[in-house]
């Protein structure tokens, strides 16, 4: 959470200063100051990636890859704006990327799989399975956009406020919203067919 | 982490509050009472810890700055491989600029010279050649002309006009 609280406040007595110093003396030409700005992200940027593409050894590579543009990068990074906002912004441009070409190819295989439930066995009391969310999010999430899925990661699973994606994504706070909101639709419509046992949960609110 | 009271109090929807995520993604009875109360926290069971990518930190981070030395070597070798090429192209530009200016020069049309008097044709150096020399003349066609001396020594000339004789006598 701390790493959340980061991105919302703009202070000056976080890590950010450090992330900054750092930066400073990677653009004089030190390379371990560089592996040390990697060591400290590197959950950061795997942890999203993960999270929105849904597979690790892919998420390594386009971890791998951020931190690769961001070397080729740093010159632009701009010190007035807060260090992880511009590297999530990275994360998000390199994922998204790597999510249209991959949904691209797999639009047809996704289109497929169903996980088949008998009414009879979504009529039973739903027990949930912690282990099965990520999974069943991730089989839910493929109808989803790569800016709508990436959105909802980092608002429902990285915790950062609607206002922090819209600097992220360089949009406004009502686009975000808008994503987040037919996402969540298009979430429940894929739960209804493809998890009707978890799709009570939303009918028993209603 | 708080207690399943005091998260069941403070759940809000879209709550942001790192204790209440913290509980709703470690505690699996609050979880299903979370999503009960809304069915959005479904999702946001996911998410909290931080990732680590398969094979550890360290692993990683060697893999990204190999990458970084191959490019850093990469980007010296381009470097010293464009100084040339650029030479080149600069020599290139020279040559084709004094090329074209040599073309352009011959194509200017010239002014004719100034036509020179017949004088001047006659005044070309004239190669010597050695002719036979005539003692004798006697011929009925010829026209004899003898050039008058200022003295008993000046040089005595003798011309003959006479068509039947050779040209290059």
């Amino acid at each position: 959470m701390a790493a959340v609280l980061r991105l919302m406040i703009p202070t000056n007595e976080s890590v950010e200063p450090d992330d900054r110093e750092l930066v400073r003396t990677i653009r004089n030409g030190d390379d371990a100051a560089f592996e040390q700005l990697v060591r400290r992200k590197t959950s950061k940027v795997f942890s999203l990636c993960c999270r929105v593409i849904g597979n690790a050894e892919d998420a390594k590579d386009i971890s791998q890859l951020v931190f690769i543009k961001l070397w080729e990068n740093l010159g632009k990074y701009d010190p007035a704006y807060a260090f992880d906002t511009w590297l999530y912004r990275m994360v998000t441009n390199v994922a998204i990327d790597f999510m249209r070409n991959k949904q691209s190819r797999e639009n047809a295989i996704n289109s497929n799989l169903r996980l088949v439930k008998t009414s009879a066995d979504a009529e039973q009391s739903v027990v949930i399975q912690r282990k099965e969310i990520e999974n069943v999010f991730h089989a839910v999430s493929a109808v989803l956009s790569p800016k709508q899925k990436t959105i909802f990661v980092m608002r429902e699973m990285d915790d950062l406020s609607s206002s922090e994606i819209a600097r992220i994504l360089g949009c406004r706070e009502s686009t975000v919203r808008n994503h987040l909101f037919n996402a969540r639709k298009l979430m429940q419509q894929q739960l209804k067919k493809r998890f009707p046992e978890y799709s009570r949960l939303w009918k028993e609110r209603t | 982490m708080i207690s399943c009271q005091a998260f069941r109090e403070n759940l809000r929807p879209g709550s942001n509050d790192a204790g209440v995520l913290e509980h709703l993604r470690k505690c699996d009875a609050c979880l299903d009472w979370a999503v009960k109360a809304d069915p959005d926290n479904f999702f946001r069971a996911i998410g909290g810890e931080e990732l680590v990518p398969p094979g550890g930190i360290d692993a990683f981070t060697d893999g990204v700055m190999a990458q970084v030395r191959v490019r850093q070597t990469e980007g010296s070798v381009k470097h010293r491989f464009l100084i040339p090429p650029r030479r080149l192209a600069a020599a290139a530009a020279i040559t084709a600029t004094l090329g074209i200016a040599a073309l352009v020069y011959d194509r200017v049309p010239k002014p004719l010279p100034p036509a020179r008097p017949p004088v001047a044709a006659a005044a070309r150096p004239v190669a010597l050649t050695t002719k036979p020399v005539v003692e004798t003349y006697q011929s009925q066609n010829a026209t004899i002309v003898e050039m008058p001396t200022e003295g008993p020594h000046d040089t005595k000339v003798v011309m003959i006009f006479d068509d039947s004789l050779p040209a290059d006598l």
